[in-house]
């Protein structure tokens, strides 16, 4: 199933963009080899700054195992201002009624091989159909999508073989990129539905969309640990806070510092002593 | 009547009223709003054919601070339908204060962003039922889109600064398929010619028309022969 996070709806989903940008590091980061930033195991660039719309595939569990993101060519977009090369130096195309999508990924580590909706396969398709179903949704009519070759056989094996190609094929880390063109029609996205057996509305509903929020409080069994407290909750992070301030210290001045802020702390109670 | 060209008519003038008058004549709408940041003119740009009476109060209400349809729209990619505004508290009070007025709640924000961090909001409003709503929405969303982006470049070009950066930048390609429709080929043609795909052919010249800010493909040859991009044949 398919959620949207965009502008609007983010900050309710900071869960599920953090593992989207933890498989976004592993996908582009080490298996494609690509020069991306990666800050805490997430691979976050400067377009995702820029209020952004990703398309997300969760598992039935509510863990994200796919993800594109979609940006207008009519503003700031990767093409524009980062993937020129692709371009030849020529400038990108710029319309009202056709998007950019790039970091389209699945994750090949927890999905299988086989035709199950548990597959790679079917992540793939549904992720595609999804993108397509929300542009077109949205009045758009074309997609320009920045990819590797690999994606390029993935698309002409499930019956959705781009119309076009911008630019040129260029080398990218392990890799190289391309940029090719898909058109939001029903005739596409038929296809795409037929080649992997996809049936009726992929997008989560509202009481899904809930569910999967950071506000929701999980149902199902209870957890055996006892809840964490906000007390608890902070008591941790200082003390965290303590022995990262007295294992980074650079100098002597600065060690004994961390270690006399530490020694305030437990005084005042705010810490346990082992760490002082 | 179809959607007024704005390249074609000088500007400014009364024009941006006429246009949003056309596309709600062209598009089945019962009232348009457009407004536009311009973070290098610093100005912000709103005009709307909404009653006159409605626009006043807006305005001394201060609703442009809190209206959600302009704040949280111009955070999204895709056109925002007010539907999904419907649970925030302050789209209710502007909304029942519309109603007087004769505006529908039924509505959405189609966000347009410029090169330039400029933002533009194209809101248009109906009074039907939801199922009719969603009907007309797919079948108008494609042309609101162009209409925006249109109707918000050529504010943001009316600044002096704005129309120097915003030199039309278009690619060999697009020059390449202009030419050639000046040379009187059709679309088919230009792509038997260049041996690529209609539809490739198609997303160019649209890209074209988008950067030389025209809505036709015509208009599109002609701005591009008075620029001297292409040659006349």
């Amino acid at each position: 199933m398919i959620i949207v996070i965009d502008g609007l709806n983010r900050h309710r989903y900071n869960r599920l963009l953090d593992e989207m940008f933890a498989l976004r590091a592993r996908v582009f980061g080490q298996r494609l080899g690509w020069d991306v930033d990666i800050i805490d195991g997430k691979e976050i660039d400067q377009f995702d700054a820029l209020d952004p719309a990703y398309v997300i595939g969760l598992n039935d569990a509510g863990n994200v195992v796919s993800c594109v993101r979609a940006l207008q060519t009519t503003g700031p977009h990767m093409l524009s201002d980062v993937f020129h090369d692709i371009l030849d130096g020529e400038p990108p195309l710029r319309s009202a009624t056709l998007w950019e999508s790039t970091r389209f990924c699945v994750d090949t580590e927890v999905l299988d091989r086989g035709n199950s909706r548990n597959s790679v396969g079917y992540a793939t398709c549904e992720l595609m159909a999804a993108s397509l179903e929300y542009a077109k949704n949205s009045g758009i009519s074309d997609i320009v999508t920045v990819i590797d070759p690999v994606m390029n056989r993935v698309l002409k094996r499930s019956d959705c073989a781009p119309y076009g190609y911008v630019g040129s094929t260029k080398p990218m880390g392990k890799v190289s990129a391309m940029a090719a063109l898909l058109d939001c029609t029903d005739e596409r996205i038929n296809k795409i539905r037929a080649f992997a057996g996809i049936e009726g509305n992929i997008f989560v509903s509202a009481q899904r969309a809930y569910e999967l929020s950071d506000d929701h409080a999980p149902t199902g069994p209870a957890p055996t640990a006892a809840p964490v407290t906000a007390e608890e909750n902070v008591r941790q992070l200082l003390e965290e806070y303590c022995v990262d301030q007295i294992t980074d210290a650079d100098t002597v001045e600065d060690a004994d510092a961390a270690k006399r802020l530490t020694r305030l702390l437990v005084d005042a109670g705010m810490v346990d002593s082992k760490h002082g | 009547m179809s959607v007024i060209d704005l390249s074609n008519l000088p500007f400014p003038g009364n024009n941006l009223r006429s246009f949003l008058d056309s596309v709600c004549e062209e598009h089945e709408l019962d009232f348009a709003a457009y407004a536009g940041m311009d973070p290098i003119a610093q100005t912000i740009h709103g005009f709307v054919n909404y009653p006159d009476e409605w626009q006043t109060r807006y305005v001394s209400e201060g609703f442009q601070h809190r209206d959600p349809a302009l704040l949280l729209a111009s955070r999204s990619i895709a056109p925002v339908d007010w539907q999904r505004l419907r649970g925030e508290s302050t789209f209710q009070d502007i909304f029942r204060a519309a109603s007087d007025h004769g505006i529908s709640e039924q509505g959405l924000t189609v966000p347009v962003r410029g090169p330039y961090g400029d933002v533009g909001l194209f809101s248009v409003t109906r009074n039907c039922s939801d199922r009719e709503w969603g009907l007309l929405k797919s079948k108008i969303l494609g042309g609101l889109q162009t209409a925006a982006v249109h109707l918000h470049d050529n504010v943001i070009q009316s600044h002096s600064l704005n129309r120097k950066l915003n030199h039309p930048s278009l690619s060999a390609r697009e020059l390449e398929i202009l030419q050639w429709i000046a040379a009187g080929k059709s679309q088919q043609d230009v792509g038997d010619i260049l041996s690529i795909s209609n539809r490739t052919v198609e997303v160019h010249l649209r890209s074209g028309r988008s950067k030389l800010g025209a809505l036709t493909t015509p208009q599109a040859v002609g701005r591009a022969i008075g620029l001297g991009l292409i040659h006349p044949s």
